[in-house]
């Protein structure tokens, strides 16, 4: 299989989905599924290899460079898989919605981008894969229009100066070692100064940062992801941002390597400290502002960021057990956060749109499915053991503890109870509680969702209880970073520094359930009764007159609102409103009358022949 | 020896855990200048709710005190008492400290499906309470961890049978009287009674279950008590050699978790939070800077 080819079917998939749907709308939503499908049979046929191919002669005189390897194929079959999901839920999601064929094609384009930069062999094609992901990425934002297009700016915005930075990077890599494939470059970098490294690692590292919604660039995420449309927000939260992953991954492990990276610094502090120590920081502030959302995108978006925090944590730590969390975690995120923004779609298009927390509720009667698959995302990212979530985070938490930073751990930890508080939020707030009147006839969600949600579902527990699978090719990427191996087992891990055995928790999980339950059922049978019929201590509770849910967690917010507050988001609004300002200044001067132009240039040459005749300096 | 603690070990927790359910009420009336119900009335209770019927507000209401209950076996299973854990190899503290919260996270679904606004405000309070004294909780396990460079419980316990145990060492005594002083607030007894309170809420989380569920959630309570208490003694008492032992010693921490019960009204919520996020984590956090710094 050809890399080229690969890519050539991608973009050329997303071109000719635009152009079927001029002709057909069924056409092209089957060709779209076909052609996703196809990409992820493409790249799961690559798995194990490791190659590289030149498909362009002479840029500037550079090559330009596909390759695969571990890390790359990682990605690659995590992002069309994703992709492939996402574009069959879009199916019923866009159903009788306006300019579909774009969407189908933007969609693609953005898959095709994704894979693109990680196979990129090359910093230049990383850099024009990542520049088409972002355009389209943005289009993809603003698609519902209005508040969409503000929050499209605002990541366009950040974006963009995240791209300046990487091109900064580039150039300068250009500069010195006058090649930019990976291997050049990190032959290069092993000889220079300490001090260009780290320049290198800032210039990157904002790009990818900001991709990766890092504090304190994470302010773009939360009204992008909960603006764009819900099978999009899977992708954008579940895979997309997690390119910057794979930049910094590519950066600090490929580029620069694990000795230098551990060694960089400052004086006594040491760079990938204060990367862990940024990590923690978007670990613990994004998950106390998340419990306090109404708007159920928006609470999975400040979440998402917090889950970022536990990856940078996590690859920035250093240890071969934190770099496998760290990876490990970004694919459980993807898994479990896509199957999250599913949901919440899933719930807006039964309900017409719907998603504040504050006037759903009781849903679990309408949509069973919809709401068993929730939980089980909603434990895979709490981390209960038994999913996914519960091994990545353990690798990280336990890494922490034995290498004695209880203070990083606390973050962590501390963390997840904060998880624990915005995800139960999450389910009460929409599926328990009271059924609303007006929902009393809602439909279950249609076919072309739940599968898409029950696969992924199925997955966060699959990799709850065998980890070893993906484990295992984390490891090799892991050994090939020059990490020693873990010791996969097909239930966890077997190493010195402590062992996973997950294939005994299932078995004590499953016997103490049906004992329990065995011992419950013995007893009186119950009577089902509605949920009218409820004990309020002698006072009847009217119908569709409260909402319990509202302000579900009203004791803390009065706690803990004045220290919440996102002060990055509000210095980036000044700053906007400041740069503004100036423009407004600025186009004070361009009056559009032509008497005032003859007057600015005649008062520039006066001060010219002023300058000459006082300092003569020409 | 393995295989019969996985059936002795749940076992034991179900007997202790009611046994302090009929002591605390025991505790309380004698206190009160009552006689007080006999020490087994919380196993004549159980067994009478079990034949009686009550309604069912559908399969999560169910299932949710099902899983809250199993959970709380589960962790159980992890902890030596006063001789092997069963589970001892399957990620070991850190897998706890997740185990613990799936007990209130079960009641919470099944009485989320319930649909009573009592029980919803008593979840949204048990949340909150939680997260007020995981702060200094975690302070306290991530000390214990860092201190004995192990995240397994059977050789934090082995470590204080080789020296002292935590509680009377340096550092660590810090973290041994945080716990002490958040351990009503983790077991739920007055001060800390938020949650179930009787006469606000209609007992919380508990007020739509009779019945079988009510039995459920009443071994559950009992089972909430037995792991806090055995805890402290597996992680800063060093264990003991056997359950008899082990039995004294945490009928001993929990007379001291509960004194407090009888001379304190209840607190709000809040109240309880600022106090568990003040003295408490104080405390903790020195004993974790010391631990962080000084090391063993």
């Amino acid at each position: 299989m050809s890399l080229g080819l690969l890519l050539i079917v991608a973009f050329g998939g997303s071109l000719l989905t635009y152009l079927l749907g001029k002709v057909s709308a069924r056409t092209r939503d089957a060709f779209a599924v076909l052609i996703s499908l196809a990409l992820v049979v493409m790249v799961a046929s690559l798995y194990g290899k490791a190659f590289r191919v030149p498909f362009y002669g002479g840029f500037l005189g550079m090559p330009l460079v596909l390759r695969i390897d571990g890390l790359s194929w990682l990605f690659a079959i995590a992002a069309s898989v994703l992709g492939c999901l996402s574009v069959v839920f879009s199916l019923g999601y866009m159903k009788g919605k306006e300019r579909t064929s774009f969407y189908y094609s933007m969609l693609l384009l953005v898959i095709a981008a994704m894979l693109g930069v990680v196979l990129s062999g090359d910093l230049l094609s990383l850099f024009i894969f990542w520049e088409i992901m972002s355009w389209s990425t943005f289009l993809l934002i603003s698609y519902n229009g209005g508040p969409a297009l503000a929050a499209g700016m605002k990541y366009f915005v950040m974006s963009f100066v995240g791209s300046l930075a990487m091109l900064a990077g580039v150039l300068t890599l250009h500069g010195s070692f006058g090649t930019l494939e990976f291997t050049g470059v990190a032959a290069g970098m092993s000889s220079a100064s300490p001090g260009y490294v780290l320049a290198i690692l800032v210039l990157f590292g904002v790009a990818f940062g900001t991709k990766n919604a890092i504090w304190p660039f994470h302010a773009w995420l939360p009204p992008a992801h909960s603006e764009a449309p819900s099978p999009f927000s899977a992708v954008l939260s579940g895979i997309l941002i997690k390119m910057g992953v794979y930049g910094f991954l590519l950066l600090m492990f490929v580029i620069v390597g694990l000795r230098t990276f551990l060694s960089l610094g400052v004086g006594r502090i040491e760079f990938h400290t204060v990367l862990s120590i940024i990590g923690a920081i978007t670990i613990l502030l994004p998950t106390f502002i998340a419990i306090f959302q109404n708007d159920a995108k928006r609470l999975l978006a400040w979440s998402t960021v917090a889950q970022a925090g536990y990856i940078i944590l996590g690859i920035s730590f250093g240890t071969s057990l934190s770099v496998a969390g760290g990876m490990f975690h970004f694919l459980n995120h993807a898994v479990f956060k896509a199957l999250l923004f599913m949901v919440v779609g899933a719930v807006e298009y039964r309900t017409n749109g719907v998603r504040d927390l504050d006037s759903l509720g009781g849903l679990i009667k309408r949509m069973p499915v919809t709401f068993i698959v929730a939980v089980i995302g909603v434990c895979g990212l709490i981390g209960v053991p038994l999913t996914n979530g519960f091994v990545s985070k353990w690798l990280i938490y336990k890494t922490l503890i034995l290498e004695r930073s209880p203070f990083l751990a606390f973050a962590a930890l501390f963390g997840t109870w904060g998880t624990i508080l915005y995800s139960y939020k999450f389910l009460h707030n929409i599926f328990l509680g009271q059924l609303p009147q007006r929902y009393e006839d809602m439909e279950r969600a249609p076919f072309t969702m739940l599968l898409p949600m029950t696969i992924l579902s199925v997955v966060v527990v699959l990799f709850g209880v065998l980890p070893g699978i993906p484990l295992a090719v984390i490891d090799t990427i892991g050994v090939s970073f020059g990490f020693e191996s873990l010791h996969v087992t097909p239930w966890g891990i077997a190493s010195d520094t402590g062992a996973l055995n997950t294939v005994n928790m299932l078995v004590a999980a499953l016997v103490g359930l049906v004992v329990v339950w065995c011992v419950f059922r013995s007893g009186a049978r119950s009577v089902s009764v509605g949920q009218a019929d409820s004990y309020a201590a002698g006072a009847a509770v009217p119908r569709d007159k409260y909402q319990y849910s509202v302000r579900f967690y009203a004791p803390l917010r009065r706690m803990m609102a004045p220290y919440l507050k996102d002060f990055v988001d509000s210095f980036y609004m000044r700053l906007a409103g400041w740069v503004r300002g100036l423009g407004d200044g600025l186009r004070r001067i361009y009056t559009g009358y032509v008497g005032d132009y003859v007057m600015y240039i005649l008062v520039f040459l006066a001060v010219l022949i002023f300058v000459q005749i006082a300092w003569s300096p020409w | 020896m393995r295989i019969l603690w996985f059936v002795l070990s749940p076992l034991m927790a179900l007997a202790v855990g009611l046994f302090f359910l009929g002591l605390s009420r025991r505790f309380m009336a004698r206190i009160q200048w009552r006689v007080g119900p006999p020490l087994y009335q919380p196993l004549i209770d159980i067994l009478r709710q079990f034949t009686q019927k009550s309604v069912s507000h559908g399969p999560l209401f169910d299932l949710g005190v099902v899983l809250s209950l199993a959970s709380s076996f589960i962790v159980v299973l992890f902890m030596p008492l006063g001789g092997t854990a069963p589970l001892s190899s399957s990620g070991g503290l850190l897998a706890v400290l997740y185990l613990m919260l799936l007990g209130p996270l079960g009641i919470a679904l099944s009485g989320g499906e319930a649909a009573n606004p009592n029980v919803s405000i008593g979840i949204s309070r048990k949340l909150i309470l939680a997260v007020g004294y995981e702060v200094p909780f975690l302070m306290i396990v991530l000390a214990l961890m860092t201190y004995y460079g192990t995240i397994s419980i059977g050789e934090i316990v082995a470590a204080q049978r080789e020296s002292a145990s935590a509680i009377a060492s340096f550092p660590l005594v810090f973290s041994g009287i945080a716990y002490l002083l958040i351990l009503p607030a983790m077991l739920g007894v007055r001060p800390f009674e938020v949650v179930g309170a009787a006469q606000e809420i209609s007992s919380g989380p508990a007020a739509e279950y009779g019945g079988p569920y009510l039995a459920l959630a009443t071994i559950q309570h009992g089972l909430t008590m037995f792991i806090g208490i055995s805890l402290f003694v597996n992680l800063l008492w060093g264990g003991a050699s056997n359950p008899v032992v082990f039995f004294l010693k945490m009928l001993v921490v929990f007379a001291f978790g509960f004194w407090v019960n009888a001379a304190f009204p209840r607190l709000r919520v809040e109240q309880a939070v600022r106090y568990l996020w003040r003295w408490p984590t104080l405390i903790a956090f020195v004993g974790l800077i010391l631990v962080a710094t000084i090391g063993r």
